[in-house]
């Protein structure tokens, strides 16, 4: 006879599912007011937005930057080997501090989020990241096909 | 609270830190856990351990058999058993519920008029004295133990002797020789009730030595129980035996619709499958008795009577039994105190097993100092 019971599961699972523990902390906090909370959770959706911001960086002005950089480098040396090291290092050195600077908001923001009253025990930078590659991916495409590579042909007077 | 302390309270705990933790209270735990020690009861005189599980076998496999019908009133196949083992004919055996029961029965049996006396030594056990009672009898108890203070006490109403053969709560023995003396001593009348409840612990002689009188003292009935070196106390089992003519008064002893289905069979499986396992726990008790009474003679307060059960009777000088109770109990060592049981000044020990033995003379040390 099959068994039915989700529950009956041999023993498999004798405990919690990796990752879904409570959050455990060292005393119990003290919330805020209403008023607080409600503040606590606009202020999350501030740091959001920063985040996304800071995320969209990457994408484009921060390589525009470094292209531009280097390009000053090749101007003053007249060297484009330099021209390009110096924009692939400094590209990535500045991905690596993006990267804290938005761990560092995540962390913010679970904080803020659990202040403004919500059981939040994971943060959002991934899922933040994701989403803000692919709104960079989109506006990139947009300007490709419909502003800059596809207007030449369509438009040959430009 | 500053700014940013408030939000700093929101942080989890890592899980390493919440592993610790958890580690460090499972540690206590077990430390409190191993810390406690359990106290140990030396006060009971039936056997500590659980019964063999051929015996909790044989009593399932009786109660799932069938209990709504009356198997074996007269216990015959028990009866046989126990006649089997004691050479003596199936007559002149009778299973009752315990000991006690077929005491109480024998005295009812044997005493009829308010006049009639029940001689014990004393202290001895309790139920002596309340079986004349419940026979509508007087009671003598007779200070010390022995066949002189016995016959002492012996007059014209005397009826009954009890004599419990090793004693509880001395653990004094009657010998044989002692026993056929105190029966060629007594007037025809007299009945005497030898209660060995406790033989199967004694060394001082064989354990049936006293059976052997049964064919010459028609007046002697011996009395045996399931509940103390067999280890089933909770069954309610014991038996009686007597001499040549003794029937007739043998079948007034057993209860009037037979001993418990359950109880029959849980017996008759002790006698036929744990015998060795009785040998080696008297060989225990013997060893551990000897040793302890060695111990407790070392100490100069310390008055041991010599015993063949399997308790030794002891007192402290310049402390009385209670409070020599309340000291050992204080460091998890209950012991019987005497004032039930006759003497105030006494207590009775148990005897388990050698770290029982040890737990106790620590105990004892530290009562004393």
């Amino acid at each position: 006879m099959p068994r039915t019971d989700p529950t009956d599961n041999g023993g498999l699972f004798v405990g919690r599912r990796p990752g879904t523990a409570p959050v455990k902390y060292r005393a119990l906090p003290a919330r805020g007011t209403h008023r607080r909370q409600q503040l606590d959770g606009g202020m999350a959706i501030a740091i959001l937005v920063l985040m996304v911001f800071v995320c969209l960086l990457f994408f484009g002005p921060i390589p525009v930057a470094w292209l531009w950089i280097a390009s000053r480098v090749q101007y003053a040396f007249n060297t484009i080997s330099l021209a390009i090291l110096i924009a692939f290092v400094g590209m990535l050195l500045t991905l690596m501090v993006g990267l804290r600077v938005l761990r560092r908001l995540d962390l913010t923001w679970i904080l803020v989020r659990r202040a403004a009253g919500f059981d939040q025990r994971q943060g959002i930078m991934t899922r933040v990241f994701a989403y803000s590659a692919a709104l960079a991916a989109i506006l990139f495409f947009g300007w490709l096909i419909l502003i800059a590579g596809p207007g030449s042909t369509l438009a040959p007077g430009q | 609270m500053g700014f940013l302390d408030y939000y700093k309270q929101f942080e989890g705990m890592p899980e390493e830190e919440v592993n610790a933790r958890l580690r460090d209270q499972a540690a206590e735990r077990k430390r409190k856990a191993l810390s406690v020690v359990e106290p140990i009861d030396l006060s009971a005189t039936t056997w500590p351990e659980y019964p063999h599980p051929a015996v909790v076998n044989a009593i399932t496999y009786t109660a799932r058999r069938g209990l709504h019908r009356y198997l074996d009133r007269s216990a015959g196949e028990l009866r046989s058993e126990l006649a089997h083992r004691h050479g003596l004919p199936e007559e002149r055996a009778v299973v009752g519920d315990g000991a006690a029961q077929l005491l109480s029965s024998a005295a009812y049996a044997l005493m009829d008029d308010a006049l009639d006396e029940l001689v014990t030594p004393w202290p001895s056990y309790g139920l002596y004295p309340v079986m004349a009672h419940r026979a509508r009898a007087h009671a003598v108890p007779v200070q010390g133990y022995g066949v002189d203070a016995v016959l002492s006490a012996v007059n014209e109403h005397t009826r009954v002797v009890a004599l419990c053969s090793p004693n509880d709560p001395t653990g004094e023995l009657v010998q044989a020789g002692e026993l056929r003396r105190l029966l060629e001593a007594l007037p025809e009348r007299v009945v005497v009730l030898l209660d060995e409840a406790l033989a199967d612990f004694a060394d001082a002689q064989p354990v049936d030595a006293s059976l052997a009188l049964l064919d010459d003292f028609p007046r002697l009935l011996c009395f045996r129980s399931f509940s103390k070196a067999w280890g089933l106390a909770g069954l309610r089992v014991g038996y009686a035996l007597g001499g040549p003519g003794s029937e007739t008064l043998l079948e007034q002893l057993a209860p009037e619709l037979g001993v418990n289905e359950l109880a029959q069979a849980g017996a008759l499986e002790a006698l036929r499958s744990t015998g060795h396992l009785v040998e080696r726990r008297v060989e225990r008790v013997r060893g551990e008795r000897a040793r302890l009474l060695l111990e407790l003679r070392s100490r100069d307060r310390i008055v041991a009577t010599p015993s063949q059960a399997n308790f030794v009777w002891l007192e402290a000088a310049g402390l009385d039994g209670a409070e020599l109770v309340r000291r050992l109990d204080r460091v998890g060592v209950r012991v019987a105190g005497g004032g039930a049981l006759g003497d105030p000044n006494h207590i009775r020990v148990a005897i388990h097993d050698g770290a029982a033995t040890d737990r106790f003379l620590r105990a004892l040390d530290g009562a004393l100092a």
